[in-house]
């Protein structure tokens, strides 16, 4: 019976899968063991980026071209902080994520009363003026020489070397981030968020301020994403301004596409599942044919729309789960 | 029983079009007022005019005896209008000036370019916020007349004889003086108005929907619009939205007072959900409901947030008879909580049962008002809704 329960339950899945990626360094792999770990951590990063990007198109409804722009922000923000000033982890993770904060903030609160496209327009010409920015200021991105050397984060004075170690980093970051979004989901931010993505008249006719709440969403979505930069940049240990191009952008959110815009379940599994196929196909297809991967990739979206248009969990299932799950509790 | 509503020839124009044309209309404490009319006669957009959905031409809004719509005179508006123009002129100038004064001989440097645009879609932003009567313009304005009135004055004083140049060979000079000159007084002008009087009271500032809601107006529509992927419990609860107050620190600390919140959320919900008869479907998704159980559905939501007065536009449209009855036992009952309904309705039966006062809508003119029995013998509703030649015959 309690079993039966256990099952139902998402966070019991979340826990074993957790478990199973904390033993995942010590299995016997052999030799490749430190690439698919490097593997696994960038898969991790992406769902995190995506989790964040999920915010504003999952949740609030808004298409969001431009999300790479504020990983940029965090990643120079990261690099830059690291180099000149030697801070440690724990400070610049804050910052970074107060710093893309602080830009979602600035672009969204003008712009947020576009909609939709013109909206998804202006948050693209921001991706691109980030890139513009960081190639041209030299004297503070170095510009198209990238940033090298990039000091390696410490924990008690340990620097970080092994890839496990790395590892267990994001994935301590995607717990955070996870926590962070799951309790937005379930209150009253989110449910105001919903109500904007559904219909945005009846909302405000139910007392949600849009901008406020547009802006919010917006601002959250930002700093995770710098986040995410600012552990890509401490991990990489050096970034260059193509590494912050539209196609980023159109990467991540592809990844919540694919799972299902707005369920959080679907976001992290598009991330699983896209990422390390591109690697995948990278070892299977033939060494002349290595860049039709991306024919690859796009020929299963195109498969996805046409049999799943919703994702891999759609949102409206993951909704009907949790209210059977409050059913349960309430009547127990 | 003393006025909640009242409604002072309000009028509503879509470009030459004039939906709604001086309407007046008051609604007492705890009573049930109809509004019916043929189709197209303006009663939905009525509606949206009292929830802020329109902003009204002209004419007022009081609610509780506070101005929610404030008398804005045809003059005044205009003068706000002129002057939010001007303001944004002086932004076009303002710009170039800036970036002259702080990079002088360059013709043009991207920083500078973008702060420019900045700044100048945000006065244009203001100039639309101005026209419309929102606060936050205003507010903005405010900010933005102090650092125009700083660069007059420091203009005026220091770039009177050479200053530097705008590109290459104009001298700043020719730009700033006559700016300051214009926007000096103008910005002094602007601000004593803002400061010596009540603002609200001279400029007369809108409220959003939102502010509506708050406020103690709450509405349905038409065209039934739920969160249709949402569970019938979250729908209510995000009705209950004005009634909490927890922020993102808390929510994401998860503090006593938001988990307490939350559950008085999820309680109230419920509550409601009883009240209408749907706590058996609180766990389904609201588009899975039949259509009956739907409208009812968006009654409960817009109970939720406490309303002192309830908008029902068309509540018993598509039902069948029996599902109608039931209808009129629910808004009975919202009235014996002290929550005055206005209805819009098609349903002759149900709007005659329900009224304690009607008004005659046609063509977005108000053609009579009165009690049920004497709207229905009144020949010139009989002439709106069956047409002239008809009212002729019967006579």
């Amino acid at each position: 019976m309690r079993w039966q329960l256990y099952k139902k339950d998402p966070r019991f899945i979340f826990l074993s899968l957790i478990f199973l990626a904390v033993l995942l360094p010590w299995l016997p792999l052999g030799a490749s063991s430190n690439y698919i770990l490097r593997i696994l951590t960038t898969a991790v990063l992406y769902m995190i980026l995506a989790l964040g990007l999920n915010i504003v198109p999952g949740f609030t409804g808004l298409l969001d071209l431009g999300y790479v722009g504020f990983y940029g922000i965090g990643a120079y923000t990261s690099g830059l902080l690291s180099i000149h000033y030697d801070l440690s982890l724990w400070v610049i993770l804050p910052l970074a994520a107060l710093n893309g904060a602080l830009w979602g903030t600035l672009l969204g609160a003008p712009t947020l009363r576009l909609t939709g496209d013109y909206f998804a327009i202006v948050t693209f010409g921001f991706s691109e003026l980030v890139v513009l920015l960081l190639r041209n200021e030299l004297w503070l991105t170095r510009g198209p020489m990238g940033l090298p050397g990039i000091p390696p984060p410490s924990i008690f004075g340990h620097p970080l070397t092994h890839d496990w170690e790395f590892f267990y980093l994001i994935l301590l970051l995607l717990m955070i981030v996870l926590l962070v979004v799951t309790r937005l989901q379930d209150s009253r931010l989110g449910r105001a968020w919903f109500a904007i993505r559904e219909d945005e008249i009846a909302a405000q006719c139910c007392g949600v301020n849009l901008i406020r709440y547009k802006v919010t969403a917006f601002a959250i979505s930002a700093s995770i994403g710098a986040m995410g930069g600012a552990f890509y940049a401490k991990w990489f240990k050096f970034i260059h301004p193509d590494m912050f191009k539209f196609w980023e952008s159109i990467l991540i959110l592809c990844l919540i596409v694919f799972g299902g815009m707005g369920s959080i379940a679907g976001t992290m599994l598009g991330a699983l599942i896209l990422i390390p196929l591109s690697e995948v196909l990278r070892a299977v297809l033939p060494q002349g044919l290595f860049n039709a991967r991306y024919l690859i990739y796009g020929l299963v979206l195109v498969l996805m729309m046409r049999w799943r248009p919703e994702g891999l969990v759609p949102f409206e299932r993951a909704q009907a789960k949790k209210a059977k799950l409050a059913r349960e509790r309430l009547e127990i | 029983m003393n006025t909640i509503l009242k409604i002072i020839r309000l009028s509503k124009s879509f470009g030459g079009l004039s939906a709604l044309r001086e309407i007046t209309l008051e609604a007492k404490q705890g009573q049930i007022v109809g509004i019916i009319g043929p189709n197209g006669a303006g009663k939905t957009t009525l509606f949206n005019c009292l929830t802020s959905l329109y902003y009204s031409t002209a004419g007022q809004i009081e609610f509780q005896e506070r101005p929610i719509v404030p008398e804005v005179a045809e003059t005044k508006r205009r003068l706000i209008k002129r002057c939010a123009i001007l303001f944004f002129v002086l932004g076009l100038i303002w710009v170039p000036l800036f970036w002259s004064s702080f990079v002088p001989h360059t013709f043009f440097k991207v920083e500078v370019v973008l702060l420019g645009i900045f700044i100048l879609s945000i006065r244009l932003l203001l100039v639309r916020g101005l026209v419309r009567f929102q606060i936050w313009a205003w507010g903005l304005m405010f900010v933005f007349l102090i650092s125009d009135l700083w660069f007059a004055i420091w203009w005026l004083t220091h770039l009177l004889s050479s200053g530097p140049m705008i590109g290459t060979g104009i001298p700043l000079c020719y730009f700033a003086v006559p700016w300051g000159i214009i926007a000096g007084p103008f910005s002094i002008y602007l601000i004593l108005q803002l400061v010596l009087r009540k603002v609200r009271q001279l400029y007369g500032f809108r409220l959003g929907p939102d502010a509506i809601c708050r406020l103690g107006m709450a509405r349905t529509f038409q065209n039934i619009r739920l969160f249709f992927n949402l569970s019938v419990l979250d729908n209510v609860k995000i009705g209950f939205h004005v009634q909490i107050r927890s922020g993102v620190l808390g929510i994401l600390l998860k503090t006593r007072s938001q988990r307490d919140e939350e559950e008085l959320t999820e309680k109230e919900a419920l509550k409601y959900l009883r009240f209408v008869g749907l706590d058996g479907r609180a766990f389904d998704l609201a588009g899975a409901l039949a259509y009956g159980e739907q409208r009812r559905l968006e009654i409960a939501r817009a109970l939720a947030s406490k309303p002192k007065i309830l908008l029902l536009d068309e509540p018993a449209a598509g039902m069948n008879a029996q599902e109608s009855s039931e209808l009129i036992r629910l808004i009975l009952k919202i009235r014996e909580k002290g929550i005055t309904v206005l209805i819009i309705e098609h349903d002759m039966k149900v709007i005659m049962n329900l009224a304690d006062n009607i008004y005659v809508l046609d063509y977005g003119v108000l053609i009579a008002d009165g009690k049920p029995d004497e709207i229905r013998t009144n020949p010139k509703v009989i002439e709106a809704y069956l047409g002239g030649g008809t009212a002729h015959a019967e006579t």
